[in-house]
């Protein structure tokens, strides 16, 4: 029987398993670690360490696809510059900090002065970007659910934002805000969460029995 | 001290300018908001990488192999053994070395997951749904919290229904039974009402950002005037 990809299954489905029995039998009677609980973290370690080489693969390949972009002098190629150049001299300034203090506080710097009010700025552009998608929103697809919707985030900001000279709105911020936030939105988001960890589950139940072979098998 | 005043000087004048160049994309999509989403891109993926080398390989990887021992040695070079196997992603060529790296990682991730979602999810879940009819320490609040605790798990279980896609094989194409319907309409103004409290939080932090940058750009300026 041919059957491409069966070491990366039996990998997949053996180390899966392990990891999953260590959650059950981790333990002795005694409360100390079991010999599963040992392979459990032992094998858990060494995929933090992969997981780390996957950052670095993944950093590789945005360095591979700008270079090839600024080499066939593609369009926008002059950003791509801009990216490559600003990830080497924030990589070297991150591994130099440790030795050379100047490169410590820029590496920081580079966090604090750059990353930080990039972050909050895109953050601040959500408002305009949400507003619109809220009044396309009516505009588009008017129906008792959008209305719902957008009736229920109208409601939760009047009774959340402190207004001026009113401070909190009577009936809004006491009562209505609460009852809304935690009795419907709140069972909604516990169905929404066990679906999701149901959804989880039967996707990592079907990877463990080799139903599903995202690394290269023969469903993969 | 004037050297302390220029860097205060030169990295205010930095996060003033690449906000600006952010907000810039409220006039529309234009070259200064690109280059700075790209430095972005840049310094974060460059960041990430630093501190992908300095707390994991460097402490995981490289002082096991010199200074470890002969265990730790061994589990080192296993671990670097997968990681250079998954380097070779990197090529289309050598591809396919990769593959029992990737494997790896995604056995243990499943595994990961599945723990994480019984255990960190649908068994809690589940306990506090249960613990919303524990009517004895209600007092004399019983009748109001049973209501409520109905309410929840009509909410939560309808929701749930929602999200459940079976269907059956009619001639006229596949149809859902009428009483999933029912349950899952329900369950749609659960989550749109879920969806409308989140769509609000989310707003009035980005609201926060807004007041923050413009307070930052308002009195950088008055400082610089």
């Amino acid at each position: 029987m041919k059957f491409k990809g069966i070491t990366s299954t039996v990998i997949a489905i053996s180390f899966g398993v392990l990891v999953l029995a260590g959650y059950i039998f981790g333990y002795n009677a005694d409360g100390s670690l079991s010999l599963l609980g040992q392979f459990q973290l032992i094998i858990l370690n060494i995929a933090v360490i992969l997981a780390g080489f996957a950052v670095l693969v993944g950093i590789f390949n945005l360095l591979l696809v700008h270079t090839k972009k600024i080499s066939q002098k593609q369009k926008g190629a002059g950003y791509s510059i801009v990216l490559i150049v600003t990830l080497v001299i924030t990589f070297l300034l991150g591994l130099l900090a440790h030795y050379v203090p100047i490169a410590a506080a820029l590496f920081n710097g580079a966090f604090q002065y750059i990353q930080l009010p990039i972050e909050t700025s895109l953050m601040a552009l959500l408002v305009v970007t949400l507003t619109y998608a809220s009044i396309r929103l009516l505009r588009r697809r008017l129906n008792v659910l959008s209305v719902i919707f957008l009736v229920t985030a109208w409601v939760i900001l009047v009774g959340t934002a402190p207004w001026p000279f009113l401070g909190d709105v009577p009936f809004f911020s006491d009562i209505v805000r609460p009852i809304i936030a935690q009795i419907p939105a709140a069972a909604g988001a516990r169905g929404i969460l066990i679906g999701v960890a149901l959804g989880t589950l039967t996707t990592g139940l079907r990877i463990l029995f080799g139903s599903d072979r995202p690394y290269g098998g023969k469903n993969g | 001290m004037p050297a302390i005043l220029s860097t205060d000087l030169v990295t205010g004048i930095i996060s003033f300018l690449l906000t600006l160049m952010i907000l810039s994309y409220l006039i529309g999509d234009n070259p200064a908001f690109r280059v700075a989403v790209y430095i972005f891109v840049g310094v974060s993926a460059g960041y990430a990488a630093a501190v992908a080398w300095w707390q994991v390989l460097f402490p995981r990887i490289l002082m096991p192999l010199l200074a470890g021992s002969l265990t730790e040695r061994v589990l080192a070079l296993i671990a670097l053994a997968l990681g250079i196997l998954l380097l070779m992603k990197l090529s289309p060529r050598t591809s396919t070395l990769g593959n029992p790296s990737i494997a790896f990682l995604v056995g243990v991730s499943a595994a990961v997951a599945v723990g994480g979602a019984v255990m960190g999810t649908i068994i809690p879940q589940t306990q506090a749904s249960i613990n919303l009819f524990s009517l004895s320490s209600a007092g004399n609040l019983w009748l109001e919290r049973f209501f409520f605790g109905i309410i929840m798990l009509l909410g939560t279980i309808t929701s749930l229904v929602y999200f459940h896609f079976g269907a059956k094989a009619t001639p006229d194409g596949p149809k859902r039974s009428r009483l999933v319907t029912i349950l899952g309409g329900i369950g749609q103004v659960f989550i749109a009402i879920t969806l409308g409290v989140l769509f609000a939080g989310v707003l009035a932090a980005s609201m926060t950002a807004l007041i923050e940058r413009l307070n930052f750009l308002w009195s950088f300026l008055a400082k610089l005037l």
